[in-house]
Order: structure tokens, then sequence, then C-alpha cells
């Protein structure tokens, strides 16, 4: 079998893998260092703030992803 | 506090979750892999949320994650962005590994390895090197449950009691019921646990500022200690390269219980509902890192961190609350060590003894079930009664050893040149690297001693797989069929080559 690498196929995929992407880039440097500040939002610190935005974007996400995709299938 | 109450109620959360994982048996035969290993395939949306959420908050959200905020503030923060990581990982692979085991009758993560690369020694050696993660951390959990009874107990029950208690306990269900019994405690075990984080976070905070939120608490931090706010934290210790690479690396560790949990779904779909409400369960930890910032003013002196929570629900808070904090924390540290004891179990029978000694299907499931008393005896109790190190440096060494298995899963959903000496390479060589970045010459310019590992690890991988004999082409089809149909034609014949779609 010829060595390639998986890839997305569909315009949905991709949208998807771009999503996934930016979600995880949301929670780490050099994003994080741009909210890495001593001040608070809502009264929390805003960094606490960011990192609990970042986990609901994760549910966001996948919620697109079984609109595009169905919960059931693969891409 | 002299009441035996909160003893009582923390004792009698261990009764509790002993009943129920008893009855979650329900008269089944217990002998074969597939039942006692993954529960039949089983657990529905609502059970399996509970599952994988139950048995990802450990002891570490009740003690570990105060005590980092305590000693550091913010960085806690990092375990809360992973674990919405890993909610995105079991929405991807989820699906995808259920496939496999439902297709090719996988009950563990080392047999689907075995499986793809046609290799039962890769299979027994990824078995291995996942067993020093997945036995660190029911280490790291065991002592977490002991601490609480010697608490709890005013050191009436001291630490080498509480862990055979705890193991005991465990023991017991986990071997009459298997995966069921997980399940169905975790079930409890994850309610509870949200109830009590939340009782007793705003309980503390309306005891130190007399409000009902949390902004008076972060208010006093920031007029003290703004430190705490930021990276590198109060402890100056968590880099912006840490805080990273911790997160990549523990994203990137794919422990077996999960892909135990996600092999007992009922379907791809429920693994998919699941994982997309799981981040929601994570809004556990917010509470448990308040208190550990109220600690930071009001019990500035503190010998052991991770003992924040705890010393201040004794010193504040009603015994019936301080009660409760003795059994969430027991049900968090119980929830999660139980499935890494009973993942470790079934894989050294599946992976590791079955393939060596020639046994039967059968005889493999009922060694997996015997497994556990030895290694809970000899292993897990003897490290848990010596209590060694740092909780929190135990779980990132465990999780930086697990990571070095990644190739492996490259050639599984990613890349179909993958060979089982590539991947052989790759984890040896990444295992090497990530125990001498961890012990010797720890976490160099403040990068992660497994991402060091892992960058290692890859190209070596890649290397040697492009050097040696490919996988049977039947086989690799198999697998992508299912990890990625669209990059498969669809009537092709068998071992020609792969037809590749541009993209539409």
């Amino acid at each position: 079998m010829r060595s390639t690498f998986v890839r997305p196929s569909s315009w949905k995929g991709w949208l998807m893998l771009v999503a996934f992407i930016s979600v995880i880039v949301a929670g780490i440097w050099p994003v994080v260092g741009w909210v890495n500040q001593a001040v608070l939002v809502l009264g929390l610190p805003k960094l606490l703030v960011w990192s609990y935005i970042v986990l609901m974007c994760c549910t966001l996400v996948m919620w697109l992803g079984n609109m595009l995709v169905g919960e059931g299938e693969h891409d | 506090m002299t009441s035996l109450l909160p003893l009582w109620i923390t004792l009698s959360y261990i009764v509790i979750a002993m009943l129920i994982g008893l009855a979650a048996r329900g008269g089944r035969a217990m002998n074969s892999l597939e039942e006692w290993g993954v529960a039949g395939r089983s657990m529905g949306p609502v059970t399996l949320y509970l599952l994988i959420a139950a048995g990802s908050v450990s002891a570490y959200t009740f003690m570990g994650a105060p005590g980092w905020a305590y000693a550091k503030g913010v960085p806690v923060l990092y375990v809360v962005i992973y674990l919405g990581y890993l909610a995105l990982v079991a929405w991807y692979f989820g699906p995808k590994v259920w496939a496999f085991g439902a297709k090719f009758g996988h009950v563990t993560q080392a047999s689907a390895i075995a499986d793809r690369y046609q290799s039962p020694a890769l299979g027994a050696l990824a078995s291995l090197v996942m067993s020093v993660g997945s036995i660190a951390y029911a280490v790291l959990q065991t002592i977490g449950s002991a601490y609480i009874l010697l608490v709890m107990s005013g050191g009436a029950i001291p630490v080498w009691a509480g862990v055979l208690l705890v193991l005991v306990a465990i023991a017991i269900y986990l071997y009459v019921s298997g995966q069921r019994a997980i399940g169905k405690t975790n079930v409890f075990q994850g309610i509870l646990m949200f109830a009590v984080a939340w009782i007793i976070g705003l309980g503390a905070a309306h005891h130190a500022t007399g409000e009902w939120s949390f902004a008076a608490v972060f208010a006093e931090v920031q007029q003290r200690n703004p430190e705490f706010l930021v990276l590198p934290g109060g402890g100056g210790d968590m880099s912006f390269a840490f805080w990273t690479t911790s997160i990549i690396v523990s994203m990137l560790s794919f422990m077996p219980p999960v892909w135990t949990q996600w092999m007992s779904a009922t379907s791809a779909r429920t693994i998919r509902r699941s994982a997309t409400l799981l981040p929601t369960y994570y809004l556990v930890i917010l509470p448990m890192i308040v208190v550990g910032f109220i600690g930071i003013y009001s019990l500035p002196n503190l010998e052991r961190a991770d003992t924040v929570v705890l010393e201040y629900a004794m010193a504040n808070l009603p015994v019936v609350l301080v009660g409760l904090l003795g059994a969430g924390t027991l049900a968090a540290s119980m929830s999660s060590s139980e499935p890494f004891i009973h993942s470790v179990a079934l894989s050294w029978s599946k992976d590791v003894l079955q393939p060596a000694l020639k046994l039967s299907d059968g005889k493999a499931g009922q060694l997996a079930r015997w497994l556990i008393v030895p290694i809970m005896a000899f292993i897990i109790a003897p490290l848990a009664i010596a209590e060694p190190g740092n909780l929190v440096m135990i779980l990132l060494i465990g999780l930086g050893f697990a990571s070095q298995v990644l190739p492996a899963f490259i050639g599984m959903f990613f890349w179909t040149g993958a060979t089982a000496k590539g991947v052989f390479a790759g984890i040896v060589t990444g295992f090497l690297v990530t125990v001498a970045l961890i012990t010797l010459w720890p976490h160099p310019l403040g990068i992660h001693g497994g991402f060091w590992g892992l960058m290692i690890n890859l190209p070596v991988f890649v290397i040697v797989s492009r050097l040696t004999a490919p996988v049977p082409a039947d086989v690799v089809e198999r697998f992508f069929r299912i990890a990625a149909p669209w990059q498969l034609s669809s009537h092709k014949a068998e071992g020609s080559p792969v037809a590749v779609h541009p993209g539409k």
C-alpha cells in the first residue's frame, strides 16, 4: 500500500480542522501571553476567564462538527 | 475538629460505592474480556459522559489543583485547558476506536496497536510503556484516598490502612463487575463530585468574604499578591514554554482507560454526544481553585499546599460540609484509580501474557480479573504507602511516558506508511529521552521532558518507517477504511495502491 497522509476530503472537513487547530492555539503560547495580565474580568482573573472561554469553545467546535459532519460520521 | 461525623460520611461513601459496584454485574458472566473489559459495549451517552468525566476528574481536582492555585495561582488553569482538549480528542478519535473495537474485536488499546502493525511484541511494548503512566496515576489517586481517610479519622486510620481499605473495596467490585462497576460507580461519583465542589466552593467564598460569588476573593488576591494572577505564577516556575508543552503532552497522551471507555459505548454517535458536552463538566474545577486562592491570604503558612481545601474546610466550615468534602475527594480519587487499575490488568492479560503464554481468550479473561490483586498488592499499595514525591509531578511524569506511544496512533489514524519497527524505534527512543529529561536533567529550557521525548521520537519513527518493510496492505486498508474511508477508493482490489481523493 502506498504511503500517504490522511487529510480532510471536503470543505466541511477542512473547516473542522481549522476550528480544532484554532481552539487549540487559543489555549497555548503565544495566545495565552496576550491575555496574561493581572486584571479582573467580571471579578475573575483574565486568564481564568480565558481558560473557560477556551473550554466552552471546545464544546462549540464539537457541536459545529456534529452539525457539519454528523455525530456518527467520520471526517 | 473532634466530630466523627465527617469520617462516617466519608466511610458511608465507600459502602455506597461498593453496593453500586457489586450490583452493576446484574447476573452477567464476567469471565470474558468483552464483558469484564468493555461492559459488552453497552454504555449510553449519559453514563459515558459521567464515566469519562469522573474518570478524568481525579483527586487532583480536590487536592492538587487547589494546591497549585495556593502555591502558584493561575498556572493551575493548564489543567482546565487540557481537559477541554481531551474532549476534542474523544470526539475525533473515539468513534474510530469504537469502530475498530466493534469490527475487529479489540478490547484494549495495545491490542489495536498489535493488530494494526501485526506485531504482538509491539502491542506488549505499548502495553508496558503505558502501564508506567497508568500505575503512576493509580498510585497518585490511592495516596489521595488514604490521605483523606487519615485526615477525616483524625489520624486513627493511618496511610497504610487507608491504602488497604480503599484498594480492597475497589478490588472487590472491580473483580465482580469489571467495567460495568466502573461505569455505574462513576455516574454516582461524578454527580457527587460536582455537587460537593460547588457547595464547598461557594460556602468557602461566603465564609471568607460574606458574598456568594468569587469576585471578592480575587479582588483580595489582586491587591495582596497580583503575581498569582499571571504566568509564571506565585512560584515563578510556570513559564509559557512549560504551560504549552504540558498541555500538548497531556493532550497527546492517549491513556488506555480512555480507549476502554470509548470501546464501552453503545455506538460511535454515543461517544460524539458525550464528548460534545464533556467540557461543561469541568466547571467542577473552578470552585476548588477558588478555595486555593482563598488560602493564599487566609492560610499563608501551610506546610503542604495539597491540603489547602481540607485545612480551610476543617477550620471554617460546618462538619457536614467537611464530611461531604471527604466523600467528594474520595469519590474523585477512587473514580480515577479504578479505571487505570482495570486497564492495566486487562492489557497485561490480553497484550502481554496471552501472546507470551499462548492463552485462550477465556483464560485471558479469567486472568485479567485475578491480575488486579497482585497489581494492587505488589505495586500500587507499596508505592502508595511510600508516598513518593510531589503529586502533580508524578502525574506529569506518567503523561510524559504515555505520550511516547503517539507514533502508534499516527500510524493508525493518519499515516498509512507507519511500520512496526518505526513505531518501536520511536517509542524506545522517546521513552529513554523522557526518562533522562525528567529525572536527570529536568525539563531543559523550561520545556516538558515528555515533549523533548516526542521531538526525538517522531523523526526516528518516520525515518525508521521509511527504511523498513511496510505492514501488509490488506491490514492497513482494513484500518483506514474506518479511520479515513475517504482516502481509499471504494472498490479497490486488495493490495493495490491507495487512491487518494484530491479533495472536493
